[in-house]
This record gives C-alpha cells, sequence and structure tokens, in this order.
C-alpha cells in the first residue's frame, strides 16, 4: 500500500508557505521506516522529515522549491 | 589556631623571603653586563613578591594538594606555599633542563601539574582558567577548590568580570584572590580603580566578598578559610580582595623612583619582622627558634640554588620538542 | 538532487552540521568527560547546526549556554582541559577570535609546551568561518592562516559531511587543541544557499578522518589544484566539468595544521602545475605557504607559475556583486587552471 507523505504543518499561520530545503535520498531509493528523508523549513523553524515505513520512495517536489505545509511531497510505494 | 600553626606560618614566610632575597641578590650578581636585562644565569624578567608572603600562606594553609591554583606573572609565593618543588622550580627559572617545564617556561610560566598550580604572564587571564578548573572539581563530585590570584591592576581587566560572572552563574568551587599591593607596576591603584574597595565589584555578580587589611597572615587565614570552606560546601565563589605590599620593585631593575616616600613607608611595615616580633613577645617563639628557622630557610634556599646552577641546560634541538603531545 | 552526490550503497546522506553533531554526540556517550559550551549550543543547537539534538540527549549539565563572555569561557575550556576534561568549545563566529585570542594562542595553545610537555590541553575551538551570503566583513572570514601561523594549536577545516564527522572525532581523542572550523557553506544548513556536496554519505558507526593528511578528492594529471574547506567543492565541480578536456587533480588538505606537504609535493611532481584556491586573505597565508612547499623543496618541479586564486587583500564587502567579485567561485577557478595550462 502505497504512502503519501505531506509537508509537515509547522507553524500557527497554516497558510504560510514552506521550503523543501533539502532532499537525502533521490527518486527510485530504497528507505527504512524512520529514516531522515528531507528537511523542510517554515518561517526559519527546520525540522527533518522521517519516512513512515520501508520501501521505495519517489520524490514529488523539487530541493529548494516552495511548498505549501500540508502538500504532497513523496510516496513510498511497497 | 594554635601555636604550631603560627610557627609554620612563621616558617613559611620566612622560607619564602630568603627565596625571593636570594634570587634578587642572584639575578643582579650574575648579570653581566649589568644593564643587559638578557643576560646573566636568570635571563629576562623577575617579578619578585617580598611583602606578600602572608598571602601566600595564609591561603595556602586552607588547601590540599588536588586544589588549584593559577598566579599571576608574580607568583613564586604562591608556587612555594602550595608545595611546589623549590628545586625544580629554581632550575627552571635558571632555565635548566631539569627544571619543571625543561627550561621552556621560565619564572612566569611555572607549571606543577602534580599541585594543580600554574601561572601565567598575562594579566588576569588565570581567572577563567580557574573557573574551568573548578568546573572540573564539581563535575566529578570531589570538594577540591579552585584559586584565582591577580592584582589589584588585574582587576580591571575583562577576564576578570567574565571569570566571576560565570562563576557565579554555575556556582562553582572557586576563590578569586585579588592581591592588592597598591601598585600596577608605577601606577598608583587609585589613579586606575575608581573604587577604594575591590570586593564591592562582587555585588554586581552575585557573590559575597572580603576585603581584608593588614597583611596579617592570620586574618588572611581566617578569610581564606571562610571562602574555601563556602566553596568546598558547594555554596559557590567567593571574592576576597586582601591588601598587601610589594617591597622590591615591580620588575627586578625597577628603580621605584614613582614610589617616593612611600616606599619607605612601606618597607617599614614589612609584614615579616612584624609577625616576628609579635610571636616572640607573646612567647610562641624565642629568638633561638628564629635563629634556626632562618638558618633552615637559607640552607634550603641555597641548596636549591646550587642545584639549579650545577644542572645541565637543554640541549639546543629540544626547542622543538613539546609543541604538540 | 544532482547525480554528483552518490550514495554508497545503503549508507544514509546527511549534512555536514549534522555529521559534526553526531560526531560530538557518539564521543560523549563513550567518554563522560567530553562536555560542549559556547553561546546558543543548547536548545538551540547552535547558529549553524554544530550541536543540534545535543541537548535533547544530553541535558544542559553537559551542553552548556554560556553568556556572552568568550575570554571568560574559552579559558573556562582551558581550565577545565588541564584537568583532564575534553571540552568542545564553540566560538561562533571565526571572526569574534579578536574578543578572546589571547586565551587561545598565549594559553591554549602555549600551556603544553611552556609546561615542558607535563600539562595537556586537550580541548577542541570549533567555530563558523567563511562568506558568500553577504554577512560582510566581521562575520564572513576564514582566518584559518592566522591560527595556523601560530605554534601549539592543530586546525582542520572538512569540505564534506564524511570528513567532518571523522575530523571532529580525531579532534575530540586528540590531546592536543584543534581548531576545527566548519564553513558555513558546507554545513547544508537549510536558510542559505549550498552546493550539493554539502549533503553525504556518511556511516552511522564511529571513524576517524586523520588530523594532517590530505585527500586526494579528484584524480588527475594535468594539474594539481590545492584547497580546503567550502572551496573544495567547488574545484570539484570545475573538475568534473573539465573531464575528458583536462585532467585536474583536486587536493582536499583537510588539515592546515599540520600541513600535509608531503601530498603536495607529490601531486605537483606529478602534474608540474600547480593552482591553489583558498577563501582566507591572499597575502602572508595559506597559499603563500603551499607555494613556499614547493619552493622550499625543488621549484623545478613547476613548469609555469603558481596560480592562487585566493581572497583579495580586502575586508569582505556586503554587497553581493562585490563579494563575489572577490570569492574564489567557479569561473575564477576555470581562468587559473586555463592560465597554467597554457603558461
Amino acid at each position: 500500500m502505497s504512502e503519501v507523505i505531506t509537508f509537515p504543518v509547522m507553524s500557527k499561520d497554516e497558510s504560510a508557505q514552506g521550503v523543501l530545503a533539502t532532499w537525502f535520498v533521490k527518486t527510485g531509493e530504497p528507505v527504512r521506516a524512520g529514516q531522515v528523508i528531507a528537511e523542510v523549513m517554515v518561517d526559519k523553524v527546520s525540522l527533518d522529515v522521517e519516512a513512515p515505513t520501508d520501501g521505495v520512495v519517489t520524490l514529488l517536489v523539487e530541493e529548494e522549491a516552495a511548498v505549501s505545509q500540508g502538500a504532497d511531497i513523496a510516496r513510498i510505494d511497497p | 589556631m594554635d601555636d604550631q600553626m603560627r610557627i609554620d606560618f612563621y616558617k613559611e614566610m620566612v622560607r619564602i623571603r630568603t627565596y625571593e632575597s636570594a634570587l634578587q641578590a642572584n639575578y643582579h650578581a650574575d648579570k653581566a653586563p649589568a644593564w643587559d636585562i638578557g643576560a646573566g644565569l636568570i635571563p629576562g624578567e623577575m617579578h619578585l613578591a617580598a611583602g606578600q608572603e602572608p598571602v601566600a600562606v595564609g591561603l595556602c594553609a586552607n588547601l590540599v594538594q588536588g586544589d588549584a591554583i593559577t598566579g599571576p606573572h608574580r607568583p613564586h609565593h604562591l608556587a612555594l606555599a602550595k608545595g611546589v618543588d623549590m628545586k625544580a622550580m629554581t632550575a627552571e627559572i635558571y632555565g635548566r633542563d631539569t627544571g619543571l617545564s625543561h627550561g621552556k617556561g621560565g619564572h612566569m610560566h611555572l607549571f606543577d601539574p602534580s599541585q594543580h598550580f600554574s601561572c601565567s604572564g598575562i594579566i588576569a587571564q588565570g581567572y577563567p582558567v580557574a573557573v574551568g578548573q573548578a568546573f572540573a572539581f564539581a563535575r566529578r563530585g570531589t570538594d577540591n577548590v579552585a584559586v584565582a590570584v591577580a592584582g589589584e591592576g588585574a582587576a580591571n581587566q575583562g577576564a576578570f568580570h567574565e571569570a566571576l560572572n560565570l562563576a557565579s552563574m554555575w556556582k562553582l568551587p572557586v576563590i578569586f584572590i585579588i592581591e592588592d599591593n597598591d601598585w600596577a607596576i608605577s601606577v598608583a591603584r587609585e589613579l586606575a580603580t575608581p573604587i577604594k574597595d575591590g570586593s564591592l565589584r562582587a555585588v554586581a555578580y552575585g557573590m559575597p566578598a572580603q576585603r581584608v587589611e593588614g597583611n596579617d597572615v592570620e586574618t588572611i587565614y581566617e578569610a581564606c578559610k571562610v571562602a574555601v570552606e563556602r566553596a568546598r560546601a558547594g555554596g559557590g565563589p567567593t571574592l576576597l580582595e586582601i591588601h598587601t605590599t610589594r617591597l622590591f620593585g615591580h620588575f627586578e631593575g625597577d628603580a621605584q623612583a614613582y614610589r617616593g616616600d612611600e616606599l619607605a613607608e612601606a618597607q617599614g611595615n614589612d609584614p615579616i619582622p612584624a609577625y616576628e616580633s609579635r610571636l616572640v613577645k607573646q612567647g610562641v617563639l624565642d629568638e633561638a627558634q628564629v635563629a634556626a628557622i632562618k638558618d633552615e630557610a637559607s640552607a634550603e634556599v641555597e641548596a636549591a640554588i646550587a642545584y639549579a646552577k650545577a644542572s645541565p641546560e637543554p640541549k639546543p634541538s629540544d626547542v622543538y620538542l613539546h609543541v604538540f603531545a | 538532487m544532482t547525480a554528483t552526490v552518490e550514495s554508497a550503497a545503503g549508507i544514509r546522506r546527511v549534512t555536514t552540521a549534522k555529521a559534526i553533531s553526531e560526531a560530538i554526540a557518539q564521543e560523549m556517550r563513550s567518554n563522560p568527560e567530553v562536555f560542549v559550551m559556547g553561546e546558543d549550543v543548547g536548545a538551540y543547537g547552535g547558529i549553524f547546526g554544530s550541536t543540534g539534538g545535543l541537548f535533547e540527549e544530553f541535558g544542559s549539565a553537559r551542553i552548556i549556554d554560556t553568556p556572552i563572555s568568550e575570554t571568560g569561557f574559552i579559558g573556562a575550556g582551558i581550565g577545565a582541559a588541564v584537568e583532564g576534561m575534553r571540552p568542545v568549545v564553540e566560538l561562533m563566529f571565526v571572526d569574534f577570535f579578536g574578543v578572546c585570542f589571547d586565551q587561545i594562542y598565549n594559553h591554549m595553545a602555549k600551556i603544553h609546551y611552556e609546561s615542558g610537555g607535563n600539562v595537556k590541553v586537550p580541548m577542541v575551538l570549533m567555530m563558523a568561518v567563511g562568506g558568500g551570503y553577504s554577512d560582510a566583513a566581521q562575520h564572513s572570514q576564514c582566518l584559518w592562516a592566522s591560527f595556523a601561523h601560530m605554534p601549539g594549536m592543530k586546525v582542520v577545516a572538512p569540505s564534506n559531511p564524511y570528513d567532518a564527522k571523522g575530523l571532529m572525532i580525531s579532534a575530540i581523542r586528540d590531546d592536543n587543541p584543534v581548531i576545527f572550523m566548519f564553513h558555513k557553506g558546507v554545513m547544508g544548513l537549510p536558510w542559505m544557499a549550498k552546493n550539493p556536496r554539502s549533503i553525504g554519505a556518511v556511516p552511522e558507526e564511529e571513524y576517524t578522518v586523520p588530523i594532517g593528511k590530505a585527500a586526494v578528492a579528484h584524480e588527475g594529471s594535468d594539474v594539481t589544484v590545492v584547497s580546503v574547506s567550502m572551496s573544495v567543492q567547488w574545484c570539484l565541480d570545475v573538475a568534473e566539468s573539465l573531464e575528458g578536456t583536462t585532467s585536474v587533480e583536486v587536493l582536499d588538505l583537510r588539515s592546515i595544521v599540520p600541513l600535509d606537504r608531503e601530498a603536495i609535493l607529490a601531486s605537483v611532481a606529478k602534474t608540474g602545475r600547480l593552482v591553489i584556491v583558498d577563501e582566507d586573505y591572499k597575502s602572508f597565508g595559506l597559499s603563500g605557504e603551499i607555494v613556499a612547499t614547493i619552493a622550499d623543496k625543488d621549484p623545478r618541479l613547476l613548469k609555469a607559475p603558481v596560480q592562487r586564486v585566493a581572497y583579495p587583500d580586502v575586508p569582505v564587502p556586503y554587497a553581493r556583486v562585490l563579494e563575489y567579485e572577490a570569492l574564489p567561485t567557479r569561473d575564477k577557478i576555470e581562468a587559473a587552471i586555463a592560465a597554467v595550462m597554457t603558461a
């Protein structure tokens, strides 16, 4: 069952745009549950994003792209 | 305070004075040409602590081997009272391979890790280092204390203020001592420090403090005792400003013209003859014991100087050693 | 992510900042004498991320936020070190060394020598260096040459996450004072434009990278490009782009003290052409020392004059157009390689 990973909602102003600062993995790479796959930032506060399950990751946004909180950023396929 | 303790105080002060006087004599006697600071068996600068013996002796009577002292450029009284070996220290001052640092440090850079004793030629910089030693002691849960000693001039340097602030913030077992000998080289205290009582600065850093007048070894001992016991019990740092006197020049070669009549006055207030006469009057010591104490001190000092003079110099290629561990 | 950052099979990629904090964490777990002290190193995780996660794991007893008292807390680090602890002290920006340099060069660097080897100062003094983001004259310098010039302290400056972790572990274990300089541009921070080489594969277990040994980051035979820290990343970009045209050997010094003169000489002996890329000021510094290394040994190794792509002798300007005129950028590195190849 594929899982979609969304940009975390980090700020009180849910409409504030964030940035996908760094991808630590590439499309097609296997990832483990708990592995840090990205660093995101909203309003100077940054956060690590972890893979929720084992699987193969597909990136849905580019590095340094502006992303809305809650938007899809990656998918993990079994 | 029993009589034996008083006798020990007197003995140690005589020991230190004998040492400083002997160094003074030898420093000049062996310097040829006399005007050349770099010449002689003891080259370079020499800062002697004659007159300041009560501070070292009163302080160190409260300390144990595992306690630390960071001293200033005028360190001999502190080193000796702390228990640094006189022979190794003298050999270091003479720049010999048998010296504490194999001749690498000299008189202002005496290090004896077994006594946790160090000193530095940079004014006030020993205050932060003592804070760090106290930090290590507190972390390890021992009741050892660190003591930083510097002059009243040093108390105007940034490092002093930063160190007191940190020690108070972290409640560390450190005692900050200002040895106020009235002179920062040729600058009188009242021309450098706007307050008459430097212990007042402790209020700014939230720690207890005391100014100790009289240059009396017993009064100094009692004041240090309170501070050291407070630190050992986890009560944090204390600032002690101890008024003392500098009987020789700032450095050997300092004619002290700037002191005018005050110099004679200071020499008239020499703490050691005053203490000696008090002890003799009180029947704690008699003349024969005084003579024996002085002879013993002379013998020890002469032996240390002879040891130093007979010791080999380091090899020139040793200059490259000890840059890194 | 660019294809140039390959992950070794199965090894996770992290930022240089994470690699540094991981190194410190691993040493702290295995040695109770290690602790961290500095401004904003606690909950904030360090202004440039060098201590991220440490406060959460070790708490305020071992990750200590200090007042703004560099002389005070660097001196305290020295005191703790002479008593056998292993402090990792952070000076927020190398440019601040002016307020505390006495403790650094007259005390930390000299106590071992002055004591004839009897007192050790096993301390790491880490600091952020480098520019490229308009932080101007007092917050953008590199200054490794200034520290390297004074005897008694080792100086390291990693260019990538793998070396950063290994060098930090080596630095903590070293019984000598080590200046650990992390260029802000290699930290992989989310709030500063970065070269992809700031993210890299870093093994999860502890490992060391030796202090005093350079690494051949890109093998080549036509020209030797010697560099350190952030500039190595730009040198690698240029070397890769020139593959097929010019065979560029990039030597990443990794350490400035001790300087791996053997590695420099071996590479120049092979290529005969030398380009030095150094973000520290040009005159009286590292690039001149590298040239001296060749000149002292055998200037005939050189087939052409040396090209130095170094920061000019000017304070770092604020405006981006001015700053990038001064920085050792890719175009300048390429031009230097071309010049040395045709000389």
